[in-house]
């Protein structure tokens, strides 16, 4: 993530958000129009990024991971459901209760990378296949159970879906969050703040500790490190595994802090942009961070246009169309990834598996 | 290796057979064989959905569960459902069933029009029932109205206009939104336009003007646009952020990520198709109503007109529209509000007040 790229991801959003203030200043302030959008592109980037960085550990160490949109999916339903029973069958409080989901969906995600960890690096099966493996074995579980308890009259709750917990409560940040109006921005759900933090750990994991050393050696030449007596395995293993609890964490984003049910199929195809988010990020935290923000700024910008519609000038009518402007997000992710990042390059041993 | 590639075929069926046992019928206590529908006195009703499940708190279970009240009325003899989960299965899905026998295919939602028809004209014999499926004679459908077709219709425009009304009576800032699938499906566009119809008739009445906005989820395909409830949410979440405190959620899944997040943040949400107050218990607390088109009794009673030999000819009936009660907010709703509400019910299905909308999305 070099200055260049830095420049221009702020330039991009600068216009996306630009553009909506003007269209909308006669109807909102742009204090408020700002706010909104900032607040919109945070929450569209929370699983983006926390599923970006799934990838990153992954391929870092170098494993291919495909599979971080049904890990997403099956935390996001197991997080979901242990909160549920918690709440109801247990009678605990919803803050609680909601703890033990996200813990749920954290360690389902592990459980679902452990799984692609034996087939990819266990067994050597291509990893393009393993994360398939998961992808549908995640869709069909989740929907299965789904239909199982609470679905029809001969379902384990007869049909009545119990009442959730709700969604984890906002956290504000003192002082700043009392700033009027602009303060919005500092009121965000945990998993949001959660995300932030991860990308900055992650970056001092991945670059300033033995620990990352060692994992980027891993995957770019295994066979280098294997002979200076890294365990190649092993580090693979635990890198796959962080990540697969990366992605459950952004499962729960889903189910626990976005809105408070469980819909079959839900993540809808997140889990491959976080994937491109990694891949604009050039394997790297705060890259992945800022291509995942842009992605949360073009929705934001597609949200907007619409909602400010009537107010778009005649001029610009094409933009009251909202069919061109939801082509937004990917009108730019494509501007950006053939015209403006630049090459990309991935660790030399992704996606190849170790042989001694 | 060997052991290795057991493992990796169990895995792999295991995963496709938990994501394709659709067909079960649930609940069918103590039947769990199928009878032989091909012959002439056993009378079995398929019901194909459109992408999506079941249980999706939305179209595809109400359509579903019209169905299964028809087998416990005793009309149908048997019945079963295919989820689609291809758009490019539609045609395939319909065949099983007609291959099969069944004496009634009911396919669900606007995306299955054409396959329908296509099916129609293959099976003459088949009776097919396209719930959401308004067609018309023209160059893609010569033969309509085939005499084994029949739409399920309704008046979107009319519920929608109603939970407008309303939203526009209940709103203190007089801003007030719509989350929406996309409207290239003219029921949805249908609903997004009788709200404002609503809206604007309200504001005219009372002297207030009501801002309505409306965000489609129009920048993803087909299969995708129903079923994102994280976008709905996002969404709500902006119109929230602007002002709005009153927001209809319409559209599937998506509409329900609006409702919910809605719901949430304390700010009143108006729901879809059924009475959501029982399909999305979240957000009950502040679900002012649902914006409704019954599918299951207009279906059941359609299919028992099959049975009966009186399929009707004109390949259309419509189902009445509604909007459902206020349960948990009824106090909130002041009674002139409500009163107005029912008159404007009397009044559109009465036939003496018009929506104004109309049936297609003009080109």
């Amino acid at each position: 993530m070099n200055g260049r790229r830095f420049a221009i991801i702020v330039f991009i959003i600068a216009i996306m958000f630009g553009t909506v203030v003007l269209v909308g200043i006669s109807k909102n302030t742009p204090l408020v129009i700002i706010t909104s959008m900032i607040a919109t592109t945070i929450a569209v980037a929370t699983p983006l990024t926390l599923g970006a960085l799934c990838g990153l550990y992954c391929e870092r160490a170098g494993v291919v991971n495909i599979g971080i949109e049904g890990t997403m999916l099956g935390a996001a339903f197991f997080g979901w459901l242990a909160s549920i029973y918690m709440n109801t069958i247990f009678h605990f409080p919803a803050m609680p209760s909601l703890i033990v989901g996200v813990m749920a969906a954290v360690l389902t995600g592990g459980l679902f990378a452990l799984l692609h960890a034996v087939l990819s690096i266990t067994f050597k099966v291509d990893q393009i296949i393993g994360g398939t493996v998961i992808n549908i074995l995640a869709s069909g579980i989740t929907g299965f159970l789904n239909r199982q308890m609470f679905f029809g009259a001969g379902s384990v709750f007869h049909g009545n879906i119990p009442d959730s917990p709700g969604v984890l409560p906002t956290i504000r940040i003192p002082l700043l969050a009392d700033i009027p109006v602009i303060g919005r921005v500092f009121i965000q759900q945990p998993i949001a703040w959660s995300a932030i933090a991860l990308v900055i750990i992650t970056q001092i994991v991945i670059f300033h500790t033995r620990w990352g050393l060692r994992t980027r050696a891993v995957g770019e030449h295994p066979r280098a490190a294997d002979t200076v007596g890294i365990n190649v395995i092993r580090m693979r293993y635990f890198n796959v595994i962080i990540g697969g609890l990366l992605a459950g964490l952004a499962g729960a984003y889903f189910t626990l802090e976005s809105i408070s049910s469980f819909q079959p199929d839900m993540t809808n195809g997140r889990g491959f942009i976080a994937l491109a988010a990694m891949i604009f990020g050039n394997w790297t935290p705060f890259g992945a961070w800022s291509a995942a923000l842009v992605f949360g700024a073009a929705q934001a910008l597609q949200i907007n246009l619409q909602f400010f519609r009537t107010l778009i000038p005649p001029q610009l009518a094409v933009l009251q169309n909202s069919y061109v402007v939801g082509l937004a997000p990917y009108l730019l992710t494509m501007v950006i990834l053939t015209g403006l990042i630049g090459k990309t390059i991935p660790p030399a041993a992704d996606g190849k598996p170790y042989e001694k | 290796m060997k052991k290795f590639y057991t493992l990796m075929a169990v895995v792999l069926l295991a995963s496709m057979f938990l994501s394709a046992c659709g067909g079960a019928a649930p609940a069918a206590n103590g039947t769990p064989t199928a009878p032989d529908c091909t012959k002439a006195t056993v009378f079995c009703v398929g019901d194909v959905t459109d992408v999506g499940h079941v249980d999706d708190k939305s179209f595809n279970q109400s359509t579903w569960e019209g169905v299964q009240q028809a087998k416990a009325n005793g009309t149908a003899d048997w019945i079963q459902f295919i989820e689609t989960s291809d758009s490019k299965d539609y045609a395939k899905n319909i065949d099983t069933f007609a291959q099969a026998g069944y004496k009634v295919i009911v396919t669900t939602g606007f995306n299955l029009t054409d396959p329908t028809y296509a099916a129609a004209k293959q099976y003459p014999n088949i009776l097919f029932i396209g719930v959401d499926q308004g067609l018309q004679k023209d160059a893609n459908h010569p033969d309509w109205p085939l005499p084994n077709l029949v739409a399920l219709i309704f008046h979107e425009d009319q519920s929608g206009f109603l939970v407008g009304a309303l939203a526009s009576m209940m709103s203190k800032s007089h801003n007030i939104g719509g989350v929406f699938g996309t409207d290239a499906v003219p029921a949805v566009w249908r609903y997004g336009e009788g709200y404002r119809a609503g809206a604007a008739y309200e504001d005219k009445k009372n002297g207030t003007k009501t801002t309505i906005t409306n965000v489609y989820h129009n920048d993803v395909g087909f299969n995708l646009t129903f079923t994102d409830p994280t976008w709905g949410a996002t969404t709500a979440q902006s119109m929230i952020d602007k002002g709005t405190d009153v927001i209809f959620g319409g559209g599937g899944i998506t509409g329900n990520g609006a409702v919910d997040k809605t719901a949430s943040d304390k700010v009143l949400a108006i729901g879809v198709d059924t009475d959501q107050y029982y399909t999305l218990p979240e957000a009950d607390a502040y679900l002012l109503t649902s914006a409704m088109k019954p599918i299951p009794a207009p279906l059941g009673v359609l299919i028992g007109l099959a049975k009966a030999g009186k399929f009707p000819t004109n390949g259309q009936y419509y189902g009445a529209s509604g909007f459902a009660p206020y349960h948990d907010v009824a106090s909130k709703v002041p009674a002139n509000v409500d009163a107005e509400m029912q008159s404007l019910l009397k009044a559109l299905t009465g036939g003496t007040l018009q929506t104004g909308v109309p049936d297609a999305k003009p080109q």
